[in-house]
């Protein structure tokens, strides 16, 4: 049984991360033309024509899309028309930012959240319980790139106690350059991750207190409390434990939001990860940059999901039994 | 790794800020878009040209005003038969510490001249002959007259350092699938040696103390970062990460302005806007009459049309609302900063919406008609609100016109793969900043076979222009050339080209320590900077 629910799961992921291919390069499609991103307005019909030629935009959209995965299997992912260089150096130098910085706001938001919610939970009755649920919708609300603009001016320019952007000095380890070892590089990181916590700190806070409510109206600790074991052992042991499970899910799917929606607060911060470059290659019509990038994204989810479904299936052996 | 409190992070943090108070003689500058490559043959972005021209040096430079001075050449002269003979500058050292020569001076012309992005600019040369070891000549198809205003486009690099480093030739997408050498790496002989490019994030540069010319600033290292939102590029000016900005949003700049130890300095660009008219087509695109049918016609091709048109845009209200001042209202396809631009004839009609009615009376269209106007969403400054500012001023003489914005890559698409429209907002210049190209590329009838009239995008069609511009190219004497150029833009005038409505201005900002002067061409001249202790 479990290996069939392994392959089910795998062939859903490939499925998904298909089509996402199919649609990104459609995309090339779409939005502006490579040749004039590449030459721009002034040059001549007949430069236009020779590039055309030589990039092979005239061949067919099957025989491209064809000729693109097969590349793509090798770890081939084109040439980026604007940086002239191999797209999958782009992307490989970048990611090392961008998860570090999604890894920290994940963090921040389940550390923060959980007791949040946890409190709001089991004290759901007084007033500053519901104070705090009320910050955390205006938490959702704000616009990410709000926040971080705010902090920038609060803590950078008034108080010049952080640096407005960038990612500071960094440290090789391996082919992995990290900000964590430097000085510089964690100040860097303060006020980016904060801004990508933020919202998810509100989501993870009301998702648990809404759980934690379910679980404490259970029958098991109705008994519990019943047999006089005390609150704290009832909440946190009995209570707590089983609010978690769901949670597993949803920071699976929250680290793909963080890396994916970083792309803002990247934007903000000039943080040099993979949501600045995407956002300059759509501005440029960089198109095997964006369809990598796309390509890598789908990937990412797919894979988060395929290991929070295994997860499941380990933690809950009803999971593996029924149809997936 | 070691846990984390919230104290040493904040003491971190404190520790991290310090330096950044201690700026010697290093500028820390920063842009919009990070330079995509240092081989300067391998990119026509006018930034990355910008940034990459502190290392690589043309043969003509370029002063402060944009007038050329000897660079690499000291000399130009024409010597008939479609060659000019370039006299070499002495002594000059690459960063390597080689001499450069002849060979590397016509190695580069060569190199640069093939690469497809030169075409329009260089395409017509057909040879570099090494004279002697300081004497050069430049053979093109056809007489050139304006070729040393163009050589302030040619960069020089050693021809033996990219023979060893294997860009001899420039670096080709189509075929190559690593990164070039040349891309991160540089051999120029200019103020600037390229200490590490760090491509879409950094750029360091140290002084070239071996520098044939002379500095009149005082830095000696300089830092260049890509920030791309514009309110974070302001807050690292304010914070004082950063000593000088460009591109600096015009909402912006009352904020700086008032606030202490902060300036701001602006200059006009080589670029002027205009919204341009169909001169071609029988059925103008997306035109309709007042009841919303098709107009089986084009309006714009009638000049009284035109005229109505440039009678009711205001470009004077333009430039003092949408961009608060910081651009000069035009009248012709041409600007200061242009080699040519004749002053006293840049003389605007003051606006008149009933003589403006009159005309399209006149010109049957008592009532009006419909039409679109397609408009970037990016590139140029407040391009959108200028669209919807033309569009609000001409509905006072009748004529509705619904506003097409799209993202750059969509205008630029329908523009070059069409063109496929009959009204549009583009700023344009023409490749070298010599009103000659500015005829050949932008007013010239469209040739897609000479490639003249390349940039004409709404394929306005004047034979006296036509006429007036090949006149030009074969002119060599000055003063001919300047009565030639005073015809033209007067037949543009004339003939309303096009609605022609202001050059914007370029604006940086920098902290009271710097002093630097904008130039036209958008570039930081490094050498020329100075911080104060």
């Amino acid at each position: 049984m479990t290996a069939s629910y392994l392959v089910r799961r795998l062939g859903h992921a490939f499925l998904v991360i298909f089509v996402v291919s199919l649609i990104a390069f459609q995309l090339g499609e779409v939005i502006g033309d490579p040749v004039t991103a590449i030459l721009g307005l002034e040059a001549p019909e007949s430069a236009r024509v020779e590039l055309r030629e030589e990039l092979g935009l005239d061949a067919p959209y099957v025989v491209r899309y064809a000729a693109y995965i097969a590349d793509a299997f090798t770890g081939d992912f084109g040439m980026s028309y604007k940086a002239q260089r191999p797209v999958a150096d782009v992307i490989v130098e970048r990611v090392p930012a961008t998860f570090e910085l999604a890894m920290v706001a994940l963090i921040i938001s389940l550390s923060v959240g959980i007791p949040l919610g946890v409190v709001a939970a089991i004290w759901r009755e007084t007033w500053w319980a519901s104070a705090l649920m009320t910050v955390s919708i205006i938490g959702v609300s704000l616009p990410t790139f709000v926040i971080g603009i705010l902090l920038i001016f609060a803590f950078s320019v008034n108080l010049g106690w952080l640096p407005s952007f960038g990612r500071g000095d960094t440290v090789m380890i391996g082919g992995w350059s990290t900000g964590l070892l430097t000085p510089s590089g964690l100040a860097a990181l303060i006020m980016p991750a904060i801004s990508l916590a933020i919202s998810q700190v509100a989501l993870v806070a009301r998702l648990v207190r809404a759980e934690m409510l379910e679980v404490l109206r259970m029958d098991y600790i109705r008994f519990a409390r019943a047999r006089g074991i005390k609150d704290r052992v009832v909440h946190f042991r009995h209570a707590l434990r089983n609010t978690l499970l769901p949670i597993i899910t949803v920071s699976g799917i929250q680290i793909g939001y963080l890396i994916a929606f970083a792309v803002v607060v990247e934007q903000v911060f000039q943080w040099p990860g993979l949501g600045t470059m995407f956002l300059s290659a759509l501005t440029e019509s960089d198109i095997p940059v964006i369809t990598a990038f796309l390509v890598l994204i789908a990937c990412v989810f797919a894979t988060i999901n395929l290991i929070v479904d295994l997860l499941y299936a380990m933690a809950d052996p009803r999971v593996r039994l029924s149809k997936g | 790794m070691k846990k984390l409190s919230l104290r040493t992070l904040l003491s971190v943090a404190i520790a991290a800020t310090l330096p950044f108070s201690a700026a010697a003689e290093t500028l820390k500058y920063a842009g919009s878009t990070a330079p995509l490559t240092f081989d300067p043959h391998a990119t026509n972005d006018f930034l990355t040209t910008a940034i990459a021209r502190q290392t690589y040096e043309s043969l003509v430079e370029l002063g402060p005003n944009m007038e050329l001075i000897p660079g690499l050449a000291t000399a130009w002269d024409y010597k008939g038969d479609a060659t000019w003979r370039l006299t070499l500058r002495e002594g000059v050292e690459f960063h390597d510490g080689t001499l450069m020569t002849a060979e590397d001076v016509a190695f580069s012309i060569l190199r640069q001249s093939t690469s497809r992005r030169y075409k329009s600019l260089f395409g017509q040369i057909t040879a570099a002959n090494v004279v002697d070891d300081m004497t050069v000549d430049i053979v093109t198809s056809a007489p050139d007259a304006v070729m040393p205003v163009k050589l302030s486009r040619l960069f020089v690099m050693s021809k033996a350092w990219a023979d060893t480093n294997g860009v001899l030739d420039v670096p080709d997408l189509g075929s190559d699938s690593t990164e070039a050498y040349s891309l991160r790496h540089a051999n120029g002989t200019g103020p600037m040696i390229l200490e590490e490019q760090i491509p879409g994030e950094k750029t360091t540069f140290v002084k070239n103390d071996g520098w044939w010319g002379t500095f009149s600033g005082n830095v000696d290292r300089a830092e260049y970062t890509a920030i791309g939102s514009a309110p974070t590029r302001l807050a690292a000016l304010l914070s004082g990460e950063v000593d000088l900005i460009t591109d600096v949003p015009l909402q912006d700049i009352e904020r700086i302005e008032s606030t202490d130890g902060f300036a701001v300095v602006e200059g006009p660009q080589r670029l002027f806007m205009e919204l341009e008219m169909d001169g071609t087509r029988d059925i103008a695109l997306a035109t309709y009459d007042k009841e919303g049918n098709p107009l089986e016609a084009n309006p714009f091709k009638d000049v009284r049309v035109r005229k109505a048109i440039a009678l009711a845009v205001d470009s004077e209200a333009i430039v003092e609302r949408v961009m608060r001042g910081h651009a000069k209202a035009l009248s012709m396809p041409s600007a200061p900063g242009f080699y040519g631009y004749p002053e006293d004839m840049d003389v605007r009609q003051p606006v008149d919406y009933e003589q403006a009615k009159a005309l399209l009376a006149e010109a049957g269209y008592p009532d009006g008609f419909a039409t679109t106007l397609n408009c970037p969403l990016e590139r140029y400054v407040n391009a959108e609100e200028i669209c919807r500012a033309s569009a609000s001023l001409l509905a006072r003489i009748g004529i509705d016109v619904s506003v097409n914005a799209m993202v750059w890559p969509e205008f630029a698409k329908m523009l070059v793969n069409g063109p496929d429209s009959s009204f549009h907002l583009i700023g344009a210049a023409g490749n070298s900043g010599d009103v000659q190209d500015t005829f050949a590329a932008v007013l010239h009838t469209r040739d897609t076979e000479s490639g003249l009239g390349q940039q004409n995008w709404a394929m306005w069609s004047s034979p006296a222009l036509d006429d007036t511009f090949a006149e030009l190219v074969s002119s060599f004497d000055p003063e001919k050339r300047t009565e030639l150029y005073r015809q033209g833009l007067k037949i543009a005038q004339d003939e309303q080209h096009a609605v022609y409505l202001h050059q914007p201005f370029i604006t940086w900002a920098m902290d009271d320590v710097v002093n630097a002067t904008v130039r036209a061409d958008s570039a930081v001249v490094l050498s020329d900077v100075t911080v104060a202790e």
